[in-house]
């Protein structure tokens, strides 16, 4: 319609102008590189060359102690294979990812759904929906360890009002990696709240408004427009969230310390508690760096799924 | 809340290595500086603080420097700082560490010092003694002894009808004691235990080994000997009451113990004389720890000794620093830091001091109870490389057990095939 009749003549493309050449020593470019220098030199020091020096340290044997650090070639690697609490903390590791991944998004996106509307107060609500993202990690796992208390907890409290009896929750080896991925839940959907609010605001209204007039019901149009649209916002959460939970290692120390029984043993605590607590750097590194590919590798995986089923606008 | 968990996982593991710049080069005039690295906080911290100025002020050719330091982290601290260098001259370190500082070269060995008839060594506690000696060096010097003992809630005992605890208790009067003490419905449990599986769960289950008649590891502290007739005996003792009776609190956060014992909620507790100072809304007395009938064991505790560790920064400062805490360890300055924080002091002649357990007890009841708890300190965890990995298994077999998931002689068996499996590896 409208559209149609704009693209009949395509407008020429105004010339685009000439590209200077880059000069690394030209006035510009030492300018350049006097702005950019601070954050070269930070960046290299604390966060390129300690994951250098680590890389070099997967290789050696380092119990922090002594100062001689042997090579060990990749005895450190190949003791990951056979080392069973590293691939309990494996499948821990997954099984929190899996269930925590979907669970923030989608939480995250019922909220900023339900946010996504001119009512009053709204902007107490998208506060409150963010404050959790302010709790710093250790509150928040002494406040869920109270809450969750077998015998003193609120939670407790509320279900036996129910007529359902106690659970132990982070005192169980069985239900302890599911408190943790409600928590960290709760902890993380202030932030995937923030980001479908602004693709949510980002769906065109004109869209909506054509649909209503086809006779589109509000529930197909969330499924048909608004869904679609967020592609982008998707594969953000999807790479940003995984990434974090394959990570997972603070809220795991502030509440269980990889317990009961190693239940919520995950693979960044296990490394911790390797290099800190049983002074085998050299292994932990190691394990880093496997985790390192591994997250390299779902994020390409991640990246290239998103580019055949999702939408860019 | 934007985190970079592996980052901060690799940078910490990496700035331990990457420490290789930097030094600590020491001026040649004025008076020699050293560092001292330690974890008092307030009260302690106070004393603490007022004992160095003191000594300052006594000796105008030192300055010693104090620096608060986390005492959970500063093993961590203290390894990047020797990568990096700039060693402190002394830093306060857990015993339990003794076999791995034993390896740090730059420690200062102070066997050949501490005999000296002046430094009285035979006067610190045979615990704290064996807790600084590694083969036959000695890394440290004595700094603070604890032991653990049962406290008790008076109130709770009288309202269950129960005669309190008496030298005299088995550990099956401390079972039955504990059984009548719970009710589930007001949320009251006989005992309460850290259930973590950490070396906090198994410094708990330690002595009742040992008064039990058992050991942790053999006499060459080669093998593995825990998952003895004795050990299961001690075992089923907790998993009788963690299982059967339900009248030990499982705490898995190793931080309810203080809280739930001072809200009344916890009838007994088995631990050390800092809990104490967190106990102002009960009445509570404090008893040495049951035997087990008919084993040879007796009465026994467990003694968690720190030391003092002193650091080689060049000969000047390791002298200045060795002098320094020969002083602070000397009978005066225990008597002094003792009665200033309640501490238990680390000297057999000052807590054999009559007046001295009469003010400690004034300042916090039941203090006195754990100054004469430590002649029941008869042995020590064994001072090898190997013991954080022996402890981890322990915890988690203790832990298995206590939450009815294992059989007391077959998780310890498990335990004792690992533990033997990492002391064969080194």
């Amino acid at each position: 319609m409208v559209i149609a009749e704009n693209t009949k003549a395509p407008p020429r493309p105004a010339p685009v102008p000439p590209r200077r050449r880059w000069r690394p020593w030209g006035a510009d470019g030492v300018t350049g590189w006097a702005l950019v220098t601070p954050a070269v030199v930070l960046i290299g020091i604390f966060g390129l060359l300690p994951v250098l020096m680590s890389l070099q340290l997967s290789f050696q044997h380092s119990d922090l102690l002594t100062p001689e650090t042997p090579w060990v070639g990749f005895d450190n690697y190949r003791k990951m294979a056979d080392d069973p609490v590293f691939l309990e903390a494996i499948k821990h590791t997954i099984i929190y990812t899996a269930l925590f991944v979907p669970g923030t998004m989608l939480v995250g996106l019922l909220v900023a759904a339900a946010m996504n509307r001119s009512v009053r107060f709204i902007s107490v609500y998208r506060t409150a929906a963010y404050i959790t993202m302010a709790v710093s990690t250790i509150s928040q796992g002494i406040i869920f360890l109270w809450l969750t208390d077998r015998d003193y907890g609120l939670v407790n409290a509320a279900l036996n009002g129910v007529g359902v009896p106690s659970q132990p929750f982070l005192a169980s080896p069985s239900q302890a990696i599911y408190v943790i991925v409600a928590m960290t839940i709760w902890g993380w959907t202030g932030f995937s709240v923030i980001v479908y609010l602004a693709a949510l605001q980002g769906v065109p209204a004109e869209l909506h408004e054509a649909a209503a007039i086809d006779g589109a019901k509000p529930f197909t149009r969330f499924r048909t427009i608004t869904v679609p649209l967020l592609g982008p916002a998707n594969l953000f959460l999807l790479v940003w969230l995984t990434i974090n939970a394959l990570q997972l290692f603070d809220e795991v120390y502030a509440t269980t310390r990889g317990g009961p029984l190693r239940a919520t043993t995950v693979i960044v605590y296990y490394l911790w508690d390797q290099a800190f607590v049983h002074f085998d750097a050299g292994y932990a590194a190691a394990m880093a760096y496997a985790l390192f590919v591994v997250i390299l590798l779902v994020t390409a995986v991640q990246f290239r799924l998103a580019r055949r089923y999702a939408h860019h606008p | 809340m934007i985190r970079h968990r592996l980052c901060l996982a690799l940078a910490a593991v990496l700035t331990l290595v990457l420490a290789g710049c930097g030094g600590g080069g020491s001026s040649s005039s004025g008076p020699t500086e050293i560092a001292v690295w330690h974890g008092y906080q307030d009260t302690e911290g106070e004393v603490f603080k007022g004992l160095i100025d003191q000594y300052n002020k006594a000796h105008p050719d030192v300055k010693v420097k104090e620096l608060y330091s986390s005492n959970d982290l500063v093993l961590q601290k203290v390894l990047t700082a020797v990568r990096g260098g700039s060693a402190p001259d002394v830093a306060y370190m857990f015993g339990s560490w003794s076999p791995n500082i034993a390896q740090i070269p730059q420690v200062v060995d102070m066997a050949p010092v501490v005999k000296n008839a002046d430094w009285q060594w035979d006067d610190f506690y045979p615990a704290e003694r064996q807790a600084a000696t590694v083969g036959d060096k000695v890394v440290g010097v004595p700094a603070l002894v604890d032991n653990l003992a049962i406290v008790y809630n008076k109130k709770l005992f009288a309202d269950a009808g129960i005669a309190p605890p008496n030298p005299n208790w088995t550990w099956d009067d401390f079972r039955s004691a504990a059984a009548k003490l719970t009710d589930p419905s007001k949320g009251q449990y006989g005992w309460l235990i850290p259930a973590d599986g950490s070396e906090d769960t198994v410094w708990h289950y330690i002595p009742m080994l040992w008064e039990a008649g058992g050991d942790i590891l053999s006499p060459d502290n080669k093998k593995a000997v825990f998952n003895s007739e004795a050990g299961v005996k001690a075992l089923t003792v907790l998993q009788q009451m963690a299982v059967n009776d339900k009248s030990l609190y499982l705490d898995t956060t190793n931080e309810n113990g203080p809280k739930l014992m001072n809200s009344g909620k916890v009838g007994m507790l088995v631990t050390g004389p800092w809990d104490l100072s967190q106990l102002p809304d009960i009445d509570y007395d404090v008893q040495v720890m049951p035997t087990f009938a008919g084993s040879s064991g007796g009465h026994q505790t467990i003694a968690g000794p720190d030391n003092w560790v002193v650091f080689n920064n060049g000969d000047k400062k390791k002298q200045a620093a060795i002098d320094f805490v020969k002083w602070l360890s000397a009978p005066e300055q225990v008597k002094a830091f003792s009665l200033g924080t309640g501490d238990l002091p680390i000297r057999e002649s000052v807590g054999n001091d009559q007046a001295v357990l009469n003010e400690l007890n004034q300042k916090v009841p039941g203090t006195a109870a754990f100054v004469q708890n430590l002649n029941n300190v008869k042995k020590v965890r064994p001072t090898v490389e190997q013991y954080p990995d022996i402890s981890e298994a322990l915890g988690q077999a203790i832990v298995a057990v206590m939450l009815g998931k294992e059989q007391p002689a077959a998780a310890l068996n498990t335990a004792a095939q690992t533990a033997d499996a990492k002391l064969a590896e080194k």
